[in-house]
């Protein structure tokens, strides 16, 4: 064998083990949905039964689902969800855009490095450490727990850093100052520069921000589960708490819940993966 | 269109950097001015302050008498045309062009009429509907122009607007923005580093070097009496040649020496020479590569230069011949049918009208005022 073919062989093999810890990684990661999904159509005693069956001994069934919706007042909770969702990823977006702007272009200003660095250094402290104090200054403070522009406002808040930093970036190395100069020339206040040139330019990095921020907000339990008491507002993920009974949990109507509460995230996802491919790696290369 | 006036104008930088030093220009409605000068010589700041996207540090800049200092750059009504073009790239050809306008809230109908005439000027009718990634080089040079000339501005500023195109392109598109600013009557600022484009487009050229105005005049002026040496190396291509010469004056006459070579001045400037006590002095000697003669049958004549050929290069119509006078590197431009080759002895004729004469130390020329 020359040293040819031996190299050839040892590539091959290396390429052979990395299709195959792919193979069992996807494995791992899919696992949690197929499961969803082959049970969601089966009855609890089925489930109980044989959990990896395709389908049960009593037969393919949908009743889950309108069970799961009465249960957990289904349309109420994506409102809430909804809302809360679409309401915290525009403001995250319009925020952390326009301040990672005046930061960029005003990199000489001691206050604006400051404030970036003061960014940066927030997204390091774990949530865990802040929810105490949280919950007892917004509930025993000011008393404005319990209501969904609070949880707006917070979830925004703890989602501005990451997502000023990514627009940092994307302002930074994809659009040319010449493009700012040109359209002060043509008319444009800066007001309008960056809405009329900038934001636009920033497409890719505003679909990875939202659907980052979206998934985020809308799979959230621990915040909405600090900061929401009362039924009428709760989220999905709150929401699901309801079939978590004492003695007993209806597995197959948890299964419907959880596919219900997965599938508008997973069709955002699919409407913005191009854009997410692209804002995750622009820059990287000179274009 | 507009006379500009740039008086005493300085920029300095926040970090001390005095990118700009004095000033003064005043722009005749419908000159074509070009700010030529080696990177850094601060041209393309002078622009942008005009332009408004740099402060003026000191200085009064106006437009038409109207002091323009604090305008903003919408305010200003000049149209600038980027090095990179600066198209935006989520805008169609048509919107790009029409973006100005569209600011101005200028109803659409006469938006499009006004597209529609620029890009038939600029051959840009069948491009409209494209975007910018999907254009060529000299395609975005013309998309650029026309968003700056649709907008009928006072002042058109061009930074540098041909130096990403190719050789080709280039020579093409310098044609064009010629005959465009003869077509629209407009007064025009652009910056260059190139002096062909300098002397082939501009109706005054104002030669920088760091940050310092060295001359400003026609580039025919510019050409036959530089003001100093920057100014007569940078103008002119090949290069002028430069050589060390010491001047002897017996009586009314006044001779060069440059090695062994002896030149015998002209009477207007040997008067120059004896009246500014060059006496046994050295000055720069400077003569065009054009203004050698052939270097065939000069043995033994009068004002003749030695030469040892070491390049020649056929460029078609003329023949460069580079080669070593009294040590110094020289550049003739000959006739092709001129046959010295590598390693030969020439002797060049030297035109002793066209000869330029400068003072070694303050590099001034002897002959010419700016």
């Amino acid at each position: 064998m020359t040293q040819n073919e031996k190299a050839a062989a040892a590539k091959k093999r290396k390429h052979a083990i990395m299709i195959v810890l792919l193979v069992i990684v996807f494995i791992l990661f899919i696992a949690p949905f197929i499961l969803v999904l082959i049970n969601v159509f089966k009855d609890q005693a089925d489930i109980t039964a044989n959990p990896l069956s395709l389908v049960g001994e009593h037969g393919f069934t949908t009743k889950n689902f309108p069970d799961a919706m009465a249960k957990m007042d289904f349309f109420n909770v994506f409102k809430n969800s909804l809302i809360i969702t679409t309401c915290a990823t525009i403001l995250t977006i319009l925020v952390s855009a326009m301040a990672s702007f005046v930061i960029v272009r005003n990199g000489k200003w001691k206050a604006c490095s400051a404030l970036f660095a003061l960014m940066i250094a927030s997204m390091v402290i774990p949530f865990q450490v802040l929810m105490v104090p949280l919950v007892s200054v917004y509930g025993g403070v000011f008393g404005i727990l319990n209501s969904r522009l609070t949880l707006i406002l917070m979830h925004t808040g703890f989602s501005v850093s990451m997502a000023t930093f990514m627009f940092h970036g994307a302002i930074h190395s994809n659009i040319p100052l010449e493009l700012e100069e040109a359209a002060l020339i043509d008319g444009c206040t800066r007001w309008q520069t960056f809405w009329k040139i900038v934001f636009p330019l920033l497409k890719p990095t505003v679909a990875t921000v939202a659907i980052i921020d979206a998934m985020a907000f809308w799979n959230d339990y621990l915040l909405p589960s600090l900061v929401l008491t009362d039924k009428e507002i709760y989220t999905i993920p709150i929401a699901t708490q309801a079939f978590y009974g004492t003695y007993s949990t209806d597995i197959g109507l948890v299964m419907a819940a959880l596919l219900l509460a997965m599938l508008p995230i997973l069709i955002l996802y699919l409407f913005l993966q191009k854009y997410i491919v692209a804002g995750v790696t622009a820059g990287a290369v000179k274009g | 269109m507009a006379s500009l006036s740039l008086k005493h104008i300085e920029k300095i930088y926040e970090n001390g950097y005095h990118a700009v030093h004095d000033f003064n220009l005043e722009v005749e409605d419908k000159e074509f001015i070009i700010f030529v000068g080696p990177s850094g010589c601060g041209k393309s700041t002078t622009l942008r302050m005009i332009a408004g996207l740099e402060d003026i540090s000191e200085g009064e800049f106006l437009i038409d008498g109207v002091k323009m200092n604090d305008v903003e750059p919408k305010d200003r009504d000049i149209a600038m045309v980027f090095q990179s073009y600066a198209l935006y790239p989520h805008m169609t050809v048509r919107d790009n062009m029409g973006f100005a306008l569209k600011l101005r809230n200028v109803p659409k109908e006469e938006i499009d009429k006004k597209v529609d005439e620029v890009a038939k000027i600029l051959d840009l009718e069948k491009l409209l509907d494209r975007k910018p990634k999907a254009l060529s080089g000299g395609q975005r040079q013309r998309v650029a122009m026309g968003r700056a000339i649709v907008r009928n501005p006072k002042v058109f500023l061009m930074d540098e607007p041909l130096s990403n195109l190719d050789a080709k392109l280039r020579v093409q598109m310098r044609t064009e923005i010629a005959k465009l600013h003869e077509r629209l009557g407009t007064t025009i600022i652009y910056v260059t580093h190139d002096q062909t484009e300098a002397m082939t487009l501009g109706t005054r050229i104002v030669v920088m070097k760091d940050g310092i105005v060295q001359q400003i005049n026609t580039p025919e002026h510019l050409y036959n009496k530089p003001c100093n040496l920057f100014v007569a190396g940078f103008i002119g291509s090949p290069q002028m040649n430069f050589l060390d010469a010491v001047v002897e004056v017996k009586g009314n006459d006044a001779f060069l020496h440059i090695g062994d070579d002896v030149l015998k001045m002209p009477a207007d400037k040997a008067k120059i020479l004896k009246d500014g006590g060059y006496d046994g002095k050295t000055v720069v000697f400077g003569i065009r590569p054009e203004h050698f003669g052939d270097g065939r049958g000069q043995e033994g004549k009068q004002n003749t230069l030695k030469c040892k050929v070491e390049v020649r290069e056929l460029l078609g119509a003329e023949v460069f011949l580079y080669g070593d006078i009294n040590g110094k590197q020289c550049t003739a431009r000959v006739d092709p049918e001129v046959d010295l080759v590598n390693g030969m002895e020439a002797t060049y004729s030297v035109d002793m009208r066209k000869i330029q004469l400068f003072d070694k130390e303050t590099e001034k020329s002897l002959l010419w005022a700016v």
